[in-house]
């Protein structure tokens, strides 16, 4: 491959990857003044051709089986043909392998934004227990950080982003600056009804939705239809919210198709660039500056680092530790569905709201651990309500009723009455999950790619069950019927293939020392002070809250510290 | 409870039609300068380009097949009191476009109608258009009968399999194919095109009465709703 080094630029500061933590990165570091290079592997985000949360499936020949009916051979887009996931589980020329005996499914995004333009955009802040799991329980790693520490970050994240929730002082779940939430639908009242009488906290879900409007955003306009992306920004991207903005102060330059690879160094322990390829001309080229601050995703920044080799660092950049790669997690997943007959024959009415549920389920047994027979906790997603229609929707229905006047009859009486419950709980940081590099693979840009190992251990399993007694009693509370898993089927699917959820966390650990850990509680190298990893590869433990947010204040305040010190010199 | 927006549940929920929702967006997205004019005109060159389609042309079927491909979306989803049949919905359009755009769907369909005509000749000797309407239909209700016990076999197939207790017990394998086999793996394909098109069509949207992805200004949830399910709850 050709090099062309000609560019003799220096950034103060170079940003790989655009999505939560990179978007952070550069609307952060832009804002102090400072001029800053951004790559993303993928094209840049046309929200025009790429949103299309205003269709609907007979706007298209295909109605969203996809040309030639791809959807019908599962070789559709991941999440459907409306969604907007630029990428995939597997991508065309950039593969992973996964270990003997292992599974892992590892989700990337190509696109500006990279995984925000479609994910859940459920915002929940770490608990102040979560910040500091082994005092707790003895398992798994401190952060070196507080949530005091964190705190003020969570609050100019929120604020910025925009997050729909209200006041409640759950300890599992700590309040933050809330916008307006809109009110519970009608299933999710009846939930809420059932989760009284069981006990179980339920309140209004945290989203990154606005509902007013906010720095030049539109508050939502309920379209619900937030995973197609949201051509007004009301629902959160880094590209629409922090990218965008950023280039209008003419101190961010972007490089779009620009695939790193690997982070360059000084023979004084500094770095001093990133080497990428440019996918457009298949040409190696550098881009030089003061700072590097990778934002790649937890997997793909510790592949930059390992794919970094010096004589100082023979294991990857920063890994004196050896931990790079290290401690690799995801969240624990389970669903169960049922039907409520409460909800056959009610009069219909749109129950898209913004986008997701209006209500959900923290933590509630914090301190009950002594009655548990796994430890941490998980919360509870809720799907329901007159969802539109879809290719793939009724094949189900159509199948156990025949066909014919009975058949349509009984689809119309059972649309809207099926209640679905997702868990998602912390996992247990163990020596069985990692990622490496292969040593006999290297995708089309040559570059090694990362060999997954996983394991769910028994902490995991053992929460799954407890999720599934759960939902199966708030669903039974409700008058509902479960319709969810087959015996059989428990005994293999009873947890969520590891990676599935996209909350893969740690690989490039925060912790107290270079020993234990690759970077300090500002997200910067213990062993390199210009290099910061702000993503989801800093996580010391995962808990059940999704991740964004926390990548989101994090990064916030890892780049806060990264210009004042670079003011001072010390980077 | 807490904190939420007040349920306005008496105001009626706010909608605009398709038309002068997207018209809104599109001024909105202009006015706040988040977005290219060149957008906005997209969504509407796309909608113009809707309107514009002429009368379908079979591209993959010939005319007997097509005719028994709309007298089947007549069949799997008749019109009622509520709503259109499949084939208003354009369930026949649909699958001949996917058809003529892949060969193993064209195959799978071409196949299978000539399996079917083969088999009324056996039973009824006619086609299956020329049979008898209650002919068309008992031949139908045949296949979704051995359709049902083929995956109840498959089912209990695959909780031995599972089942720790039959790990290696290799006596219990599924009953081959009935004679209907064949029949049944294309009626199915049949059957989830057609209500795949039926659904996701303007006919199938006033079946299910789907009043969704609208633009509003507040949401509200109507207060006959909630009270029609507390009243059938447990909670009442």
């Amino acid at each position: 491959m050709p090099q062309n080094t000609s560019s003799q630029e220096v950034f103060d500061a170079v940003v790989v990857g655009s999505g939560a933590g990179g978007g952070t990165a550069v609307h952060v570091l832009t804002a102090k003044g400072l001029k800053v290079a951004l790559l993303e592997a993928g094209p840049m985000l046309d929200v025009a051709t790429e949103f299309k949360e205003h269709k609907v499936p007979a706007d298209y020949e295909h109605r969203g089986a996809e040309e030639g009916g791809k959807a019908y051979f599962g070789q559709g887009k991941p999440f459907g043909f409306f969604s907007t996931t630029s990428g995939g589980w597997q991508l065309e020329g950039e593969p992973y392998t996964v270990g003997e005996g292992s599974q892992f499914q590892w989700f990337r995004s190509r696109i500006l934004g990279g995984r925000t333009n479609h994910y859940g955009r459920m915002s929940f802040r770490f608990a102040e227990y979560d910040f500091k799991p082994y005092d707790k329980d003895g398992l798994g790693f401190n952060w070196p950080v507080s949530y005091q520490d964190i705190s003020p970050y969570y609050d100019k994240a929120e604020e910025f982003i925009g997050i729909a929730g209200t006041r409640e002082n759950v300890p599992s779940c700590p309040d933050g600056k809330f916008l307006p939430a809109p009110p519970p639908k009608v299933h999710e009242m009846l939930v809420k009804k059932a989760c009284d009488k069981l006990g179980i906290i339920c309140i209004a879900n945290r989203r990154a939705v606005i509902t007013k409007n906010l720095n030049g955003r539109a508050a939502c306009h309920y379209c619900g239809q937030c995973g197609r992306g949201c051509q007004t920004a009301s629902a959160y991207s880094s590209a629409q919210v922090q990218v965008f903005p950023a280039m209008k102060t003419g101190r961010l330059k972007v490089f779009d198709l620009a695939m790193a690879r690997e982070v360059l160094t000084d023979n004084n322990g500094k770095a001093t660039g990133v080497l990428y390829i440019d996918k457009k001309t298949r040409t190696e080229k550098i881009i030089k500056a003061k700072v590097v601050v990778l934002a790649a995703s937890a997997c793909e920044s510790t592949r930059i680092l390992l794919n970094s080799k010096t004589k100082e660092f023979p294991n990857g950049l920063a890994n004196g530790s050896g931990l790079l790669g290290r401690y690799l997690m995801d969240t624990v997943g389970f669903g169960l569905s049922g039907t409520v007959p409460a909800l056959e024959g009610m009069p219909h009415y749109n129950t898209d709201g913004y986008g997701g549920a209006h209500l959900f389920m923290p933590w509630w047994l914090w301190d009950k651990h002594n009655k548990l027979d796994f430890p941490r906790g998980y919360h509870i997603e809720i799907g329901g309500g007159y969802g539109m229609p879809s290719v793939g929707g009724y094949h189900g229905a159509a199948r156990r009723w025949g066909y014919g006047a009975n058949m349509k009859a009984k689809i119309r009486e059972s649309y809207g009455t099926s209640i679905g419950f997702a868990g998602r709980g912390e996992m247990i940081p163990n020596i069985h999950s990692y990622c490496e590099l292969d040593p006999n693979v290297v995708d089309k840009w040559g570059i090694p790619v990362l060999k997954f190992h996983f394991k769910w251990t028994d902490y995991e399993w053992k929460q799954a069950r407890h999720m599934e007694k759960t939902f199966a009693e708030i669903i039974t509370a409700m008058g509902g019927k479960v319709s969810g898993l087959s015996a059989a089927q428990r005994e293999s699917q009873g947890i969520s293939i590891p990676g599935t959820i996209i909350h893969e966390v740690g690989g490039a650990r925060m912790g107290k020392s270079a020993k234990d850990s690759i970077l300090n509680g500002y997200c910067q190298a213990h062993e390199m002070k210009n290099l910061f990893v702000v993503d989801g590869a800093s996580f010391a433990s995962n808990p059940d809250k999704n991740p964004t947010l926390t990548i989101n204040a994090l990064a916030w305040r890892a780049c806060d510290y990264l210009a004042e010190e670079m003011k001072k010199g010390n980077v | 409870m807490s904190n939420f927006v007040p349920l306005e549940s008496l105001l009626p929920v706010e909608s605009l039609d398709r038309r002068s929702w997207l018209r809104a967006i599109a001024v909105g997205l202009t006015t706040l300068g988040t977005l290219e004019v060149e957008a906005a005109q997209h969504v509407h060159a796309e909608t113009a380009a809707e309107k514009a389609k002429g009368p379908y042309r079979v591209k993959e079927f010939t005319a007997a097949e097509y005719k028994t491909l709309q007298r089947l979306a007549v069949l799997i989803v008749p019109a009622d009191n509520v709503s259109g049949s499949a084939l208003d919905a354009g369930a026949p359009e649909f699958i001949d476009t996917l058809a003529h755009q892949n060969e193993q769907i064209a195959n799978i369909f071409h196949g299978g109608f000539a399996w079917l005509d083969a088999e009324m000749r056996k039973r009824y000797n006619a086609t299956f258009l020329a049979a008898k309407p209650e002919q068309q239909t008992q031949m139908l209700d045949a296949l979704v009968e051995a359709g049902r016990e083929l995956a109840e076999r498959q089912n209990e197939e695959l909780v031995y399999q599972k089942s720790a207790v039959y790990k290696d017990f290799t006596g219990y394998t599924v009953r081959r194919a009935n004679e209907l086999g064949a029949g049944v793996a294309f009626f199915d394909w049949v059957r989830k095109m057609t209500v795949d098109a039926f659904y996701t069509s303007p006919v199938g949207f006033k079946d299910l009465n789907y009043i969704g992805n609208r633009a509003l200004s507040r949401y509200t949830v109507p207060a006959e709703a909630m009270e029609y399910a507390l009243k059938r709850s447990p909670f009442a």
